[in-house]
């Protein structure tokens, strides 16, 4: 298959390390990003096949990172995993305003990411072929 | 003359037969006898003498009637004969009347005591209504007001001493509420009362919120509703520190969650064989260990704070040298100064008064004051820590100074609130938002002191704190 391109957000510096070594385990690429600005800079310009980014980070919040990506033609199709420490916070109407496919709350499991990335990509677990082609 | 004597005369019996009648209530015969012989003596002029006679008489009743007075001189034949009848009826006349003051006074005491006790119970009722920190308003059948208290129309905005009696809705502006009283006592019952949450708008504020109960009150047979008591609860503090608590715990949560996710995702990341060599699991073992101390650190601060704040901390208090607890922390800073390139000094003297705090807690605090200083100073800079003597306040002053990024004036107000971090600089270095919070209880809860800080964004900050002397006992030792 071709090699998937994640794009992982969070200001902790040892949670955006563990995801990335995660997918890239699986195979993906991953670019990294502290904040929503940088993130926002970063899809834009590298456009990938999936965000997993923290709810609350300094200059720009996953939430208002989401929903300008979902505003930007260029990076409206890219599906969204928020990882955050409060899940209760968000509505289903915050969320209709974005392309975030799933919210998973912290503490989380790296296997879990990789499972809802492949799935959201189409890709089966083994990550050998995606599902659309099978 | 004679003509005018005698019907003078005749007129003045008539009159004495009508006063007799009058007062005794029935004409008797004797009477009118009396009344007719008087008229006739007078009449024909049978003589001055007579008139003198009949003078007496009349004084000894007027006398009798008016003062109570008994002439004891034994009345001649005539006098018993003309006034006896007349006296016997203005006697029992009198007692009559006495009779019945003397019950009309019982009665009017009875109302005095009556309306004593009433003026008694209203007055109680008013100093008790006027204990309450609610408003209580009152009001009757017609919706117009009868009894508030200080409380009310202090919130509402009327004139307790004009307000009696006046429809509410000419005394209050909010006509929501007026409403709600009206409505209470339309559909309201005896039995039950009703409880609502009402935001009132204050004058040139902030919204209050209110819990509004309202009650309806018999009318006098006791069975129909004759008026409202309301009451007005300001509910607006606690609601507040209702918030305050949710949003404490839901921060809590977060900060716990954040170090807990890592330690989790790498215990993880080891159990599923993700560390490729040694050099990685080695990698991995630490940060969960660092995750871990940050966790406990954490908890320790929340526990700290929270002893503090319930005033059960126990605190040993001994002659504490600043100098010498700086110079410490300098040493144990140093390190990590030169990993940056810091240049951490120290400044102060022998000449610095010792003072009466917990020596822990003091190395606790400058060490906080001084770690902060090297995690948000650029490499290169200078951090630099000051003890003095503060002779003006009996204290010693302590200061960390640095040339660090500074603070913006909108942060400074709330850098020792709990959980605060500036947001722009939360990549800049770790923290939890709980360290500046619980060096502020240390120095002014737990000793008596005082923090503070100033600062010029990108030139600096300047932290300082004061402990006094000898120690004020603000938490016994």
């Amino acid at each position: 298959m071709t090699q998937r391109r994640a794009l992982v957000v969070d200001d902790e510096a040892h949670i955006t390390h563990v995801v990335t070594l995660k997918l890239r385990n699986a195979g993906f690429e991953v670019l990294t990003a502290g904040d929503g600005e940088e993130a926002y800079e970063i899809a834009c310009a590298n456009i990938p096949d999936i965000i997993v980014t923290d709810l609350q980070m300094p200059y720009m919040t996953g939430l208002e990172l989401c929903e300008k990506l979902k505003a930007n033609p260029e990076t409206a199709h890219i599906p969204a995993i928020l990882v955050t420490a409060r899940g209760h916070a968000l509505s289903s109407t915050d969320l209709a305003k974005t392309n975030i496919r799933e919210v998973m709350s912290k503490p989380f499991s790296p296997r879990e990411v990789l499972a809802k990335a492949l799935r959201l990509l189409g890709i089966d677990a083994v990550g050998e072929q995606e599902s659309e082609a099978a | 003359m004679l003509l005018c004597s005698s019907a003078g005369g005749a007129l003045a019996g008539l009159a004495t037969a009508a006063v007799v009648r009058a007062s005794s209530g029935e004409l008797t015969a004797g009477a009118a006898t009396t009344g007719l012989v008087i008229g006739t003596l007078v009449g024909v002029g049978v003589a001055a003498p007579a008139a003198a006679f009949i003078a007496r008489g009349m004084d000894r009743l007027r006398r009798s009637l008016l003062d109570g007075e008994v002439d004891d001189a034994p009345p001649d034949a005539l006098t018993r004969r003309l006034v006896g009848p007349l006296m016997g009826a203005v006697g029992e006349f009198r007692e009559r009347s006495r009779a019945e003051t003397r019950r009309a006074t019982a009665g009017l005491r009875e109302l005095e005591v009556r309306w004593r006790v009433s003026e008694s119970e209203r007055r109680r009722i008013e100093s008790t209504i006027d204990s309450l920190r609610d408003a209580v308003i009152v009001t009757d059948n017609f919706d117009e007001l009868t009894m508030a208290n200080d409380a009310a129309a202090s919130l509402l905005h009327f004139d307790r001493a004009t307000c009696a009696h006046k429809p509410l809705a000419d005394l209050i502006q909010d006509e929501m509420l007026v409403k709600l009283i009206h409505q209470a006592r339309e559909s309201g019952s005896l039995a039950g009362r009703k409880t609502v949450e009402y935001d009132l708008g204050a004058s040139g504020g902030q919204p209050r919120s209110f819990d509004i109960t309202l009650a309806c009150l018999p009318d006098h047979s006791g069975e129909a509703v004759g008026g409202v008591v309301t009451i007005l609860r300001d509910v607006t503090r606690e609601k507040e520190i209702s918030q305050m608590k949710s949003d404490f715990v839901s921060q809590v949560s977060h900060e716990l969650r954040t170090p807990l996710a890592s330690i989790n995702a790498y215990v993880e990341m080891l159990v599923d064989g993700e560390a490729k060599d040694e050099h990685s699991r080695t990698e991995f073992y630490q940060i969960i260990k660092n995750e871990a101390d940050r966790l406990g650190r954490l908890i320790d601060n929340m526990l700290n704070i929270s002893r503090i704040e319930a005033g059960i901390i126990q605190v040993e208090r001994t002659e504490v040298d600043f100098v010498e607890v700086a110079k410490e922390v300098v040493e144990v800073m140093q390190p990590q100064a030169k990993l940056k390139n810091i240049t951490l000094l120290m400044r102060g003297g022998p000449s610095v008064y010792t003072a009466q705090a917990c020596r822990d807690m003091m190395h606790q605090v400058i060490l906080n004051l001084v770690s902060n200083a090297v995690k948000y100073t650029p490499e290169g800079g200078r951090v630099t820590v000051a003890v003095e003597n503060d002779d003006a306040s009996r204290s010693t002053l302590v200061t960390v100074s640095d040339t660090g990024l500074g603070i913006p004036p909108d942060a400074l107000p709330h850098m020792f609130q709990k959980f605060y971090r500036i947001e722009n600089y939360k990549r800049v270095a770790k923290g939890t938002g709980l360290g500046l919070h619980l060096v502020k209880h240390i120095v002014e809860t737990v000793h008596g002191g005082q923090i503070g800080v100033q600062s010029t964004v990108g030139m600096g900050s300047k932290f300082w704190f004061t402990i006094p002397f000898e120690a004020s006992g603000r938490i016994a030792a």
